[in-house]
């Protein structure tokens, strides 16, 4: 499917900004099969530097500088984005989840697709007790890795309660868990914990949905926004496989990939410094339309 | 010639052996436990028999000795911050005054062995954050990699400046029981230590001179010399300018890193002094953007750039890493150096040393299993209750068992299971560590000498051409006898390391190198926010010293006035008034004699903002963050200050307020000419200078308006000529009691009394005008147009013309001028930096 995505930030400051350095990421990249036809992105005011970087992860990120005075910026990225369909997966025949923690980490590869950069805690993924015991009862002795992480999928999806109002990305994962409420990388977040506090190996995926459903199909939730869902290794064999526990399913041809990383922070799209006396209003309009 | 010995009579002689027996009879080492003062049989190593001839004189002229070697610490504000309950609080040092002795041609196969070590780090370094072939060929595990939190992924790949990834390099060590010098860990995020220990050196070389001198120690200057010339070779420009970025004061070894700017030349920024433009560093100055060449960084790295790293930190330098990848400043160490402290990796060390030197390291670390793999993990299984078990990683959530080394013997059955439950899902979360016994050395404790572990932090620096070792180092001497987790944050000593040779020790062995280049002494432009410190430094103490100034009036009126009766009615109501306005003192609720209780919370009080005790509060803060700017005895005298105003209890009499002015200005009268005598007077004085001065100028304006306006007494008249300390200048010129208009002229236009207000304006004149010779601009700022327009309106106006309107013009015009000040000179740091999105 190809879609042509338009992703509109906007910061409103309540007094002029002097100076601002910030990192995007707005520019999918070509990866696993998707292939970005076109890209371009308008910034106002112009920035003052720009360098485009890819990361550790392959992602595009632009870092940029402000130096003219301005109380508003505006960043509007437009992509053209091939998604492809992804094969069937059996869940039946995935490796034991044991034996792909085992793998996972004595795996000699420390390049950007090695498992173990999932492996560790990070600043919104903190490894712990309570992430384990909520993920633990669905790593039953010898069952496949697909299975047992599908479910745990649909735990979150039944357990919690999509709520924007209820988090920031702030919120730690514990008040999430003891709340039962929160957003896709809310969800995303606290399925990554449960499966590296068991020594699984987990990525944090930002991304689009495809606003409309096809015909007699559902709208997914967290369409009109940046999306998140959850990076699961499977084995050497299978790789690593998105997870959508917002919606409950497996990432495919409606999920558009913008950057994959530890957790939120690494692929924040805007994220940045902002000389401002003040604090502002931020504005998000996405819209993912499929062109063919 | 050695003063400090006793006349060498032969009484005196035979009495000292009888002390030196007595002192190593009485020296008893642990069992099984190496001790570096005496063998295995008692007897005293040979290399420690100066020390023990020094110790064995009249021991009160020892203890008179360290003593002194305490208060050298103590008035140079050596302290170390420590956290407990959630709250931080200033310790200041403790000095453990038997130096560690180590003989030059030991110490010359540590030191090689250091070197070694070093080379081999930087080598790992520069692979894992380069090809990558170690991981790729299974030589090193990705997962001790990836796990560290210091492993910063937006640094793989990017070039480094120089020839090394690893530049300053520290490894603690300790000593087995068969004499074997072990590394416990390596070190390389920002070692700390190397201030304290040139700190340590001077306190105790200074209160043992005689010994100190005896016994050929080797000196440090040089290695300090060298790493500042290896720093600065690598800027590539002639006049580098190298900076020491710290994390700020809270920071627990911000003493030391103001110590070793100054020591080393190094100007002292935070993060916000600091801004990437073009993929170069700058700091703010006075005088606009400079440009930095070289960082050394004292700041973690995960924090050194909210942009890349660490979203959240506020001590960082947004854009630090795009400079770092535009190779246009040079870090020591580089950001990601600190991948090298895995504790998991000292497993590693003796296969990669093979590998990659082709020999067996002649320093070798404790013996270290990594559970990440099957076997080592089973091994730390089957030896639970011999080994130690400690994180694989510095840092990490999750980790259910005390941070340092704790022996596995230890461990309680729930305590066990948490760690099953971590080998079984995370095992490379985990080590397992030999079990260390440190040697002992002797420290001096009520005329005795005990044994006590130690371990030593040496250090290493990258030079042009190969390493330099730091000849001694950091020595933390446990507090009790149990040496297993030693932290310099539970109350541990530090000790002097000694290197004796056996030859006298040459002052200065450093070939000068012909490309060497130029290393600037003198610091250059002041950093803004230094500037802006020093500025309200300046304003809080005289607002201070005001306040204090008005008490002592008030205080010596009430022996014969109240605001009711006496002559001096008048004067006693006005000031109460005066110090109210001033937030000295609460509004009182009630009607009645108020004077006598404003005395005390003008003084003391802690809700009262401007009260004198709030207000040097202030200043003590401002100071705390440019301690590298202020001399170590200004900072006592600030200290002092602050007691005499903290004492608790009943509120004090007017002769007890009396007394504690007096001494409050002479504390302060000390710190002023501390200021005058010892701070180099570059601009950073000036800033201090004219903070004074335009806070002096505006209170003298507002004392004259309230206290010689047409209605005002003789005595109030006399109040004020009191408070501004020019009775003597009155009493010279005019013959007679205070009257109006001539102590007007005196306080508020004589440009010749130093209290006057013109005089402030004078002096402000001057220090602008020398500000302005900065390069950067050549008319008249701003501020100077305001200090102009208000000298020239002070010196036209007749006193008899002299309104309070005017007056009051003039103050609101030093309210301008401070603002001004900070728009010109400071706020190119803007206001609090914000997070996006």
């Amino acid at each position: 499917m190809i879609y042509e995505i338009s992703h509109t930030t906007v910061y409103d400051y309540d007094g002029r900004v002097s100076f601002a350095r910030c990192q995007l990421h707005l520019e999918p990249a070509s990866r696993d099969g998707q292939r970005v036809l076109a890209h371009e992105l308008h910034i106002s005011p112009k920035p003052v530097e720009s360098t485009r970087v890819r990361d550790f992860f392959g992602n595009w990120s632009l870092n940029v500088a402000f130096a003219e005075p301005h109380q508003t910026l505006t960043i509007r990225a437009v992509t053209t984005v091939e998604a492809p369909a992804r094969d069937a997966i059996a869940p039946m025949l995935s490796e034991p989840w044991e034996s792909v923690r085992s793998a996972a980490g004595v795996i000699d590869d420390l390049g950007a697709g090695s498992p173990v950069h999932g492996l560790f805690g990070s600043r919104h993924t903190p490894i712990s007790a309570a992430a384990a015991a909520y993920a633990e009862p669905s790593f039953t002795p010898g069952r496949p890795i697909v299975e047992a992480v599908t479910e745990l999928m649909g735990r979150i999806y039944d357990d919690f309660t999509y709520d924007p109002k209820a988090t920031e990305i702030s919120t730690p994962i514990a008040e999430v868990l003891s709340n039962r409420r929160g957003v896709c990388q809310d969800f995303a977040h606290l399925m990554i914990a449960g499966l590296r506090s068991l020594g699984l190996p987990a990525l944090y995926v930002s991304g689009y949905l495809r606003t409309n459903p096809p015909p007699g199909a559902e709208r997914l939730v967290g369409a009109d926004a940046t999306h998140a869902w959850t990076s699961a290794w499977c084995g050497a064999g299978l790789g690593w496989i998105g997870f959508d526990p917002t919606n409950a399913i497996l990432a495919g041809e409606d999920h558009v990939v913008l950057a994959v990383g530890r957790d939120y922070a690494d692929v924040a799209p805007s994220s940045g410094i902002v000389l401002a006396s003040s604090g502002h209003t931020l504005k998000v309009a996405v819209d993912v339309r499929p062109i063919g | 010639m050695d003063v400090l010995t006793p006349p060498a009579g032969a009484a005196a002689v035979k009495a000292a052996s009888t002390r030196a027996a007595a002192l190593l009879a009485g020296y008893q080492p642990l069992p099984g436990i190496r001790d570096e003062f005496v063998d295995r049989d008692g007897r005293l190593r040979p290399h420690w028999a100066p020390v023990l001839d020094r110790l064995s004189g009249d021991p009160a002229e020892v203890d008179r000795a360290f003593a002194l070697a305490d208060r050298h610490q103590r008035d140079s504000g050596v302290y170390y911050r420590v956290y407990d309950a959630g709250q931080s609080r200033e310790r200041s040092w403790a000095l453990s005054h038997v130096p560690l002795v180590i003989p030059e041609a030991e110490w010359a196969t540590l030191a090689a062995g250091l070197v070694e070590r070093a080379e081999l780090l930087d080598a790992v370094l520069g692979d894992v954050y380069g090809p990558g072939r170690l991981v790729a060929d299974g030589s090193l595990p990705a997962t001790l990699i990836a796990g560290s939190p210091d492993f910063l992924r937006p640094m793989v790949g990017l070039p480094t400046r120089g020839r090394r990834r690893l530049q300053i390099y520290a490894a603690d060590l300790g000593r087995g029981p068969d004499g074997r010098w072990w590394v416990l860990g390596d070190r390389a995020q920002a070692p700390s230590g190397m201030g304290y220990a040139l700190e340590n050196r001077i306190a105790l070389s200074r209160a043992v001179p005689d010994l100190y001198g005896g016994m050929n120690v080797r000196r440090l200057a040089p290695f300090f010399q060298t790493w500042r010339s290896a720093l600065a070779a690598q800027a590539g420009r002639e006049a580098s300018r190298i900076c020491l970025l710290t994390p700020g004061p809270l920071n627990e070894t911000y003493f030391e890193h103001a110590y070793l700017s100054r020591y080393l030349g190094f100007l002292l920024v935070e993060g916000g002094d600091l801004t990437v433009r073009d993929g170069a560093v700058f700091v703010r100055t006075i005088a606009g953007l400079k440009r930095v060449d070289v960082l050394v960084r004292r700041l973690d790295a995960e924090f050194a750039d909210p942009v890349e790293l660490e979203p959240a930190s506020r001590i960082g330098v947004p854009g630090l890493v795009d400079a770092v990848r535009s190779g246009k400043v040079v870090l020591a160490n580089p950001l990601g150096a600190g991948v090298i402290e895995a504790r998991g990796l000292l497993g590693f060390m003796p296969a990669l040393a093979r590998q990659l030197l082709g020999r067996d390291l002649s320093l070798p670390n404790v013996a270290t299993w990594w559970c990440g793999h099957k076997a080592e993990r089973e091994h730390v299984r089957r030896n639970l209750d011999t080994l130690a078990i400690a994180p694989a990683f510095p840092a990490r959530s999750g980790w259910p068992l005390p941070p340092n080394p704790t022996p596995g013997a230890e461990l309680d059955d729930k305590a066990r299971a948490a760690l099953e439950t971590v080998l079984e899902r995370r095992g490379f979360d985990v080590v397992g560590q030999e079990m260390v016994r440190l040697s002992t050395m002797p420290v001096w404790t009520g005329g005795r000498l005990e044994p006590r572990p130690f371990t030593l932090r040496a250090y290493v620096v990258a030079t042009e051409d190969g390493w330099e070792v730091l000849p001694g180092g950091f020595c933390r001497v446990s507090g009790s006898q149990d040496a297993r987790a030693l932290s310099m944050q539970l109350g541990d000593r530090s000790a002097d390391v000694w290197i004796t040779a056996d030859q006298p020790v040459e002052r200065l062995s450093l070939l000068p190198s012909p490309a060497q280049p130029q290393i600037r002494r003198v610091i250059g432009y002041l950093p803004s926010r230094a500037a802006e410190n020093l500025f309200w430094l300046g304003r809080y103490l005289e607002r201070a010293e005001a306040t204090v100034r008005v008490v002592r009036c008030l205080a010596g009126l009430l022996v014969e006035s109240t605001e009711t009766t006496g002559p001096a009615r008048d004067a006693v109501v006005r000031l109460c008034d005066m110090l109210v306005a001033w937030g000295a003192a609460p509004e009182s609720e009630h009607k009645g004699p108020k004077a006598p209780a404003l005395l005390d919370q003008a003084l003391r009080s802690a809700e009262c903002g401007g009260s004198v005790l709030s207000l040097i509060g202030e200043a003590r803060r401002t100071a705390s963050v440019i301690r590298d700017r202020l001399s170590s005895d200004a900072v006592r005298a600030l200290a002092d200050l602050s007691r005499l105003f903290e004492h608790e209890g009943v509120s004090v009499s007017q002769a007890e307020a009396l007394d504690l002015c007096d001494q409050a200005l002479r504390v302060m009268a000390a710190f002023s000419g501390l200021v005058q005598e010892n701070m180099n007077r570059l601009s950073g004085w000036r800033f201090l200078e004219i903070g004074r001065r335009i806070e002096r100028g505006v209170l003298t304006g507002r004392c004259v308006r309230r206290l010689a306006d047409a209605e005002a007494s003789a005595a109030s008249l006399e109040a004020l000529l009191e408070i501004s300390d020019s009775q003597i200048t009155y009493r010279a010129r005019y013959l007679m009691g205070a009257l109006r208009l001539p102590v007007i002229d005196l306080v508020a236009l004589d440009d010749g009394n130093p209290r006057a207000v013109a005089f402030q304006v004078a002096r402000i004149q001057d220090h602008l005008a020398a500000l302005s010779n900065l390069p950067t601009h050549a008319a008249l700022d701003l501020p100077q147009k305001i200090v102009l327009q208000v000298a020239t309106g002070l010196r036209v106006t007749d006193v008899e013309d002299l309104e309070p309107a005017d007056v009051l013009a003039v103050e609101n015009r030093l309210m301008e001028l401070s603002t001004e000040i900070t728009a010109r000179f400071f706020s190119q740091t803007p206001p609090d930096p914000e997070e996006g999105a």
